[in-house]
């Protein structure tokens, strides 16, 4: 593509490339453990998905089928954006919109819905890399709380919650326990999308980019949400006031992620699967009877 | 003038994806990509990872000085330097960098090359992150001093060494967290 004449593949320089691979390695050995690296100016604003962008960039290479999420969509603004940007540096890459066909997927805030496989990789965008910081201000402290596994403020902060609210609020971003040592946070995705990285098959990296910081889930890994032994973890509850489960109002899957909607003509709520690709294939199935 | 396939970026790309599978799921033979074929593993490997960013040591001498400037990096001793290079066929006689509990990630990457990573005398039982259940290795050429020392660097999570063993067209990775069991 001739837009892309005068950058090197993938826009970054190779040597900003090779710092990024070795970063990911050591996130990768020590799992859950935030790994510094001195994340590169990006052609877009920090806050928009350049630490999962420069992973990206990094991994990527001719042969490659890829796929941008944005909140469960493919054609949200920032999924859009970053596709083409990416098309456009990586010339000989294949981009895609089925789970199925990529092999390196880059999200915001959802895992696809579909279980991933071993030969593919997800790159999340994070904003806020460290679950501590919500209770402790200073990152020197915070490393060293982290090193030593003590999370016990993090558990008061929970604690507190069940006292003032009779249940844990955090509704996305849930602190979660890596191999039974660090608690990273997930990046933005729902309750729902936690137990997916519990031995997962695929290989989970995290990069935010606006605090420089890599880490990552290994395949085959225990990932188990923070809480308490006699309250336990619970994902999000789709059912009606009949107790009902919602379907999505456009393919009727019952087992899905959904978002609410408010209809702009009766004011009613809609609700519909968050993931558009996991839709699209509910609705081609049915199609097929 | 013609250069060599493992300086080529795009030959690197595709080494760094075959090390990320390799220390992803510790203990599965990773193959050099196809255009790394007449390649030797440690060579494309330091080439993939190194720049003049951070140090090596060639512990057991395994390169020539021709091939320091091309690498880049800084050379260092052992108990300093960020990546070591070892004969695997030599017991370790060195103490690498551990990082600490507050940067782990201060620690060495050992590269440790080997006979063979296909048959052998020693056969290890691996489990931990990356592994489902359990996985068998089997190490040609392996001093069988390295796994006691070995033990000894990674005891006390989060501190201690990331291993690569390579034989001439394999990887295998080796991170802090996979338990070795002989067998």
């Amino acid at each position: 593509m001739s837009a892309s004449v005068g950058y090197n593949f993938g826009f970054m320089d190779e040597y900003a490339k090779k710092e990024i691979r070795r970063t990911v390695l050591k996130a990768v050995a020590i799992p859950g453990y935030q790994v510094p690296y001195s994340s590169r100016e990006m052609p877009m604003g920090r806050g928009f998905g350049t630490g999962g962008l420069q992973l990206t960039l990094s991994l990527i290479g001719v042969g490659d089928n890829l796929k941008v999420i944005d909140q469960g969509s493919d054609d949200s603004v920032n999924a859009v954006n970053l596709r083409s940007f990416i098309e456009m540096t990586c010339p000989g890459i294949d981009t895609t919109t089925s789970v199925d066909e990529a092999n390196l997927i880059q999200s915001r805030h959802r895992i696809p819905e579909k279980p991933l496989r071993d030969d593919q990789v997800i790159v999340m965008q994070v904003p806020y890399p460290d679950p501590l910081v919500i209770v402790e201000p200073s990152e020197d402290r915070r490393k060293i709380q982290h090193g030593e596994g003590n999370y016990s403020k993090l558990l008061v902060k929970l604690y507190e919650d069940i006292v003032q609210f009779d249940e844990i609020t955090i509704s996305h971003r849930y602190p979660t326990c890596i191999n039974n040592h660090y608690v990273l946070d997930p990046s933005p995705i729902p309750r729902w999308d936690v137990p997916k990285m519990h031995q997962s098959r695929a290989l989970i990296l995290f990069g935010a980019g606006r605090e420089k910081k890599i880490y990552a889930v290994p395949p085959y890994s225990k990932a188990e949400p923070l809480v308490f032994d006699d309250v336990p973890f619970r994902i999000e509850d789709f059912r009606d006031e009949h107790s009902v489960r919602r379907p999505c109002a456009r393919c009727g899957c019952t087992s899905s992620f959904l978002d609410e909607f408010i209809d702009s003509e009766n004011g009613e709520k809609v609700y519909q699967c968050s993931d558009s690709d996991w839709c699209d294939e509910q609705l081609a199935q049915q199609g097929e009877c | 003038m013609k250069i060599d396939a493992i300086w080529q970026p795009d030959k690197q790309q595709q080494m760094f994806r075959v090390l990320l599978e390799a220390m992803s799921r510790p203990g599965s033979i990773q193959s050099l990509p196809a255009a790394l074929q007449s390649s030797m593993a440690d060579k494309a490997l330091l080439a993939t990872l190194l720049d003049g960013e951070v140090s090596m040591c060639d512990r057991h001498a395994l390169l020539t000085t021709s091939d320091w400037p091309l690498l880049q990096a800084r050379q260092a001793d052992a108990e300093q330097a960020d990546y070591i290079l070892c004969d695997g066929a030599q017991a370790p006689d060195f103490e690498p960098r551990l990082g600490t509990l507050s940067c782990p990630d201060e620690s060495a990457t050992l590269i440790i090359k080997v006979r063979s990573l296909y048959g052998g005398d020693m056969g290890l039982k691996l489990e931990g992150p990356g592994i489902e259940a359990s996985t068998r290795v089997v190490i040609d050429g392996l001093h069988p001093d390295w796994l006691k020392t070995r033990q000894d660097w990674v005891c006390s999570f989060p501190l201690g060494v990331d291993c690569l063993f390579v034989d001439e067209s394999h990887v295998i990775g080796l991170p802090r967290t996979t338990i070795v069991e002989v067998c």
